[in-house]
């Protein structure tokens, strides 16, 4: 189910796309031109909207429908492209800037054209720092040959892209703490509605994508809605640069159409090539930390929003974590809600004290080795409390891993407490807390 | 010399980014950080004057933003990632052989105030790991048996890196050759595909056990170590 040319991850085709002139060569900015000497916004608008791309940055929201919500006749808008890439299993965003930049610079300018945007931020997770002087790069090359600035290509268009990295905080990730973040302040979620559309950054209408989503667009615009849609599945059109990581032989980015089936993606010599040292699969995570596991019962699940739900999960950000029967549930679960209880921005307490509580727990339970049977009752309500009471996903997201780790390997946790030998069910003291 | 006489022109370019100064407080955290080390209060309050921002409001955000340090940190901060995926594909072997080499324990500085040791989140750079950033370069398939090498280099560049700042206004990637040694990723360099070992089957397949208590501090886990990717 190979791709014969691929739509985002283009340095398989071109090796050395991420040069300005080779990129050009090989029609680059030329789908920006065309938009806007002969297309107008909403022309543009129109065509996403056809096209069926769906946001890839976890929701997969239709990114054409999101720019419809947009408030006739309200200026300044503002483009913000989310590049925080943070959350456990995800590192695709950070290959399309090393590889591919001058893609996503002519995607944000293209949808800052469609959405009439004059500024655009590109706010990338403060760890890439030296993707960030890529893209700077890239945006100054872009400046030079005029395709950016003031009254761009003759045209009464103009448009400024800044990088604004952020700082360490996966918080930043969602839409709205990134819009506050971008303002200056701690990351700490906005309550929604209103929508980012209508009231985002600096409480102007604001459209925010994903980096990966919006290196989508200069190839629709090239190559048209019916090329496009010729890729994937009716609901899940175009491809999916899937993360894969884990306890597979070739861990990395794939960019395969939508609707490839799990095994192909791990088990292919050309992707995944197959588990290490040929152990079985024990428990598969398909779209980043939040998404709730599946197991080896699951490898025919098509990769498509639809059917990755269908299989009690979601497709999220399109990274697949698969790790084999040497790790234990248990731990995976801690050391998963270790990093939602680390980058919770303390805002709500379901979640601030929630993820604490599911931690500490856990932790006295899979590194301490004291666990007791009243323990598991005690992180089934943790996480029943927290669920659907949280102000953002963070929070919900934390339910994932220890409800998944529940309810399809209770027989570790009661192993754990039958393990546990230096107590009577006593009260045991919490010894060590991180 | 304050930041403002310093960095004038930076500064102003940065504040113009933007339509609201608050906004400039990341980037603007980000120079003082490099110019002093780390944030002194001194730096904190240049900071707020220059926004016109009451100076709590710089202590909150450098409180919550994890990449600022209000306390001196070595010359190089070592932040490895201890993630899902990465703690089963070989990091909690690398954090033990870097505490035992520098010893020192994480959040702890050595001595000589050259190495900083972090735990961190997830670097997105699963596919490489185990992974560290040193002061936001990215090394990559830093294996145990790689520490020495990897150390020695940061030795030999810590003027460069003093220089530097640990802002990462000029970091770079580096990655392991198979033979072992260090290199530096060439940024706007074309693609060139990766090479992998695929690990042939163990013979015989052991079934699976119900617990898998060890899986966390498995020090003998070969399998899960990556082929370096050159
Ligand atoms: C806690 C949290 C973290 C998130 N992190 C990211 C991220 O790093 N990158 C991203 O594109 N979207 C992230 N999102 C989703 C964004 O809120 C938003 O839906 C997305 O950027 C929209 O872009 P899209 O429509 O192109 O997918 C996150 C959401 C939550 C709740
Ligand atoms: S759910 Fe967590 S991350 Fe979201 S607002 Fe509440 S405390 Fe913050
Ligand atoms: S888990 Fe280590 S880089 Fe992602």
């Amino acid at each position: 189910m190979g791709l014969s040319e691929h739509i985002v991850m283009r340095e398989l085709d071109i090796p050395d796309i991420a040069d300005f002139e080779v990129y050009r060569r090989h029609g680059g900015w030329e789908a920006y031109r065309y938009a806007l000497t002969e297309k107008t916004p909403a022309d543009i608008v129109q065509m996403v909207k056809e096209s069926g791309l769906r946001g890839r940055g976890g929701a997969g929201f239709p990114t054409g429908i999101k720019w419809g919500f947009l408030p006739k006749g309200v200026y300044p808008r503002y483009l913000l492209c989310n590049c925080d890439e943070s959350e456990p299993g995800t590192f695709n965003n950070h290959q399309i800037i090393d590889k591919n930049p001058h893609q996503l610079i002519e995607g944000v300018a293209l949808s800052a054209y469609a959405i009439e945007a004059e500024v655009a931020y590109i706010y990338m997770r403060g760890e890439f720092a030296a993707a960030a002087r890529t893209l700077e790069r890239a945006i100054a090359q872009a400046y030079a040959a005029g395709f950016l600035g003031k009254k761009i290509l003759g045209t009464d268009f103009n448009l400024d892209i800044y990088v604004h990295r952020g700082a360490g905080a996966y918080i930043c990730g969602e839409e709205t703490a990134l819009m506050e973040s971008l303002e200056g302040k701690i990351g700490q979620p906005r309550l929604k509605p209103p929508f980012p559309a209508v009231a985002g950054l600096y409480g102007k209408p604001t459209i925010i994508n994903n980096v990966e989503t919006l290196a989508n667009v200069p190839r629709i615009v090239e190559k048209g809605v019916a090329w496009y849609r010729s890729h994937g599945t009716e609901k899940s059109p175009g491809t999916k640069c899937f993360s894969l990581s884990g306890h597979v032989n070739r861990p990395g980015n794939y960019e395969l159409p939508f609707g490839v089936p799990l095994r192909e993606l791990i088990e292919s010599p050309e992707y995944g090539g197959g588990m290490k040292g040929g152990r079985p699969v024990k428990i598969i995570i398909p779209g980043g930390a939040s998404a709730p596991w599946l197991t080896a019962d699951h490898l025919d699940v098509p990769l498509d929003y639809e059917s990755v739900a269908a299989a009690g999960s979601m497709l999220g950000s399109g990274a697949v974590i698969v790790l084999n029967d040497t790790v234990s549930a248990p731990h995976v679960a801690y050391k998963m809600d270790e990093f939602f209880k680390h980058e919770s921005c303390g805002k709500c307490t379901p979640c601030r004290e929630g993820t604490h509580w599911l931690v500490r727990v856990l932790h006295r339970m899979v590194e301490e080795g004291h666990a007791t049977a009243a323990d598991i009752d005690t992180l089934h309500s943790i996480y029943r409390q927290m669920a659907g009471n949280c102000f953002c996903l963070l929070g919900e997201s934390a339910v994932m891993p220890i409800k998944s780790a529940l309810a399809l390997f209770p027989h570790e946790f009661e192993a754990l407490v039958k393990q546990s030998s230096r107590h009577n069910g006593h009260h045991i003291p919490l010894m060590v807390h991180r | 010399m304050t930041l403002l006489e310093t960095h004038q022109a930076e500064i102003e370019a940065i504040v113009a980014r933007y339509a609201s100064k608050r906004s400039a407080v990341l980037p603007l955290l980000y120079l003082a950080q490099d110019t002093y080390g780390y944030l002194t209060d001194e730096a904190i309050r240049e900071v707020a004057t220059i926004l016109e921002l009451p100076a709590t409001d710089v202590y909150e955000v450098v409180g919550f933003y994890t990449l600022f340090y209000n306390r001196p940190v070595g010359t190089w901060v070592l932040q490895v990632c201890d993630d899902v995926p990465c703690c089963y594909c070989g990091a909690e072997e690398l954090i033990a052989a870097l505490k035992q080499t520098l010893g020192i324990h994480e959040d702890e500085t050595t001595p000589d105030g050259m190495f900083t040791l972090q735990r961190v989140k997830c670097l997105a750079a699963c596919d490489r790991a185990p992974v560290l950033q040193a002061n936001l370069d990215y090394v990559y398939d830093v294996t145990p048996d790689r520490v020495q090498t990897l150390l020695n280099d940061l030795r030999s560049r810590a003027a460069e890196a003093r220089k530097r700042g640990v802002s990462g206004r000029f970091a770079e990637d580096y990655e392991f050759t198979r033979d072992g040694r260090l290199v530096q990723i060439e940024r706007f360099s074309p693609y060139r595909p990766r090479e992998f070992v695929i690990e042939p089957p163990a013979q015989p397949a052991t079934p699976p056990p119900s617990v898998a208590p060890e899986a966390d501090a498995g020090l003998d886990r070969p399998d899960t170590r990556k082929a370096s990717p050159l």
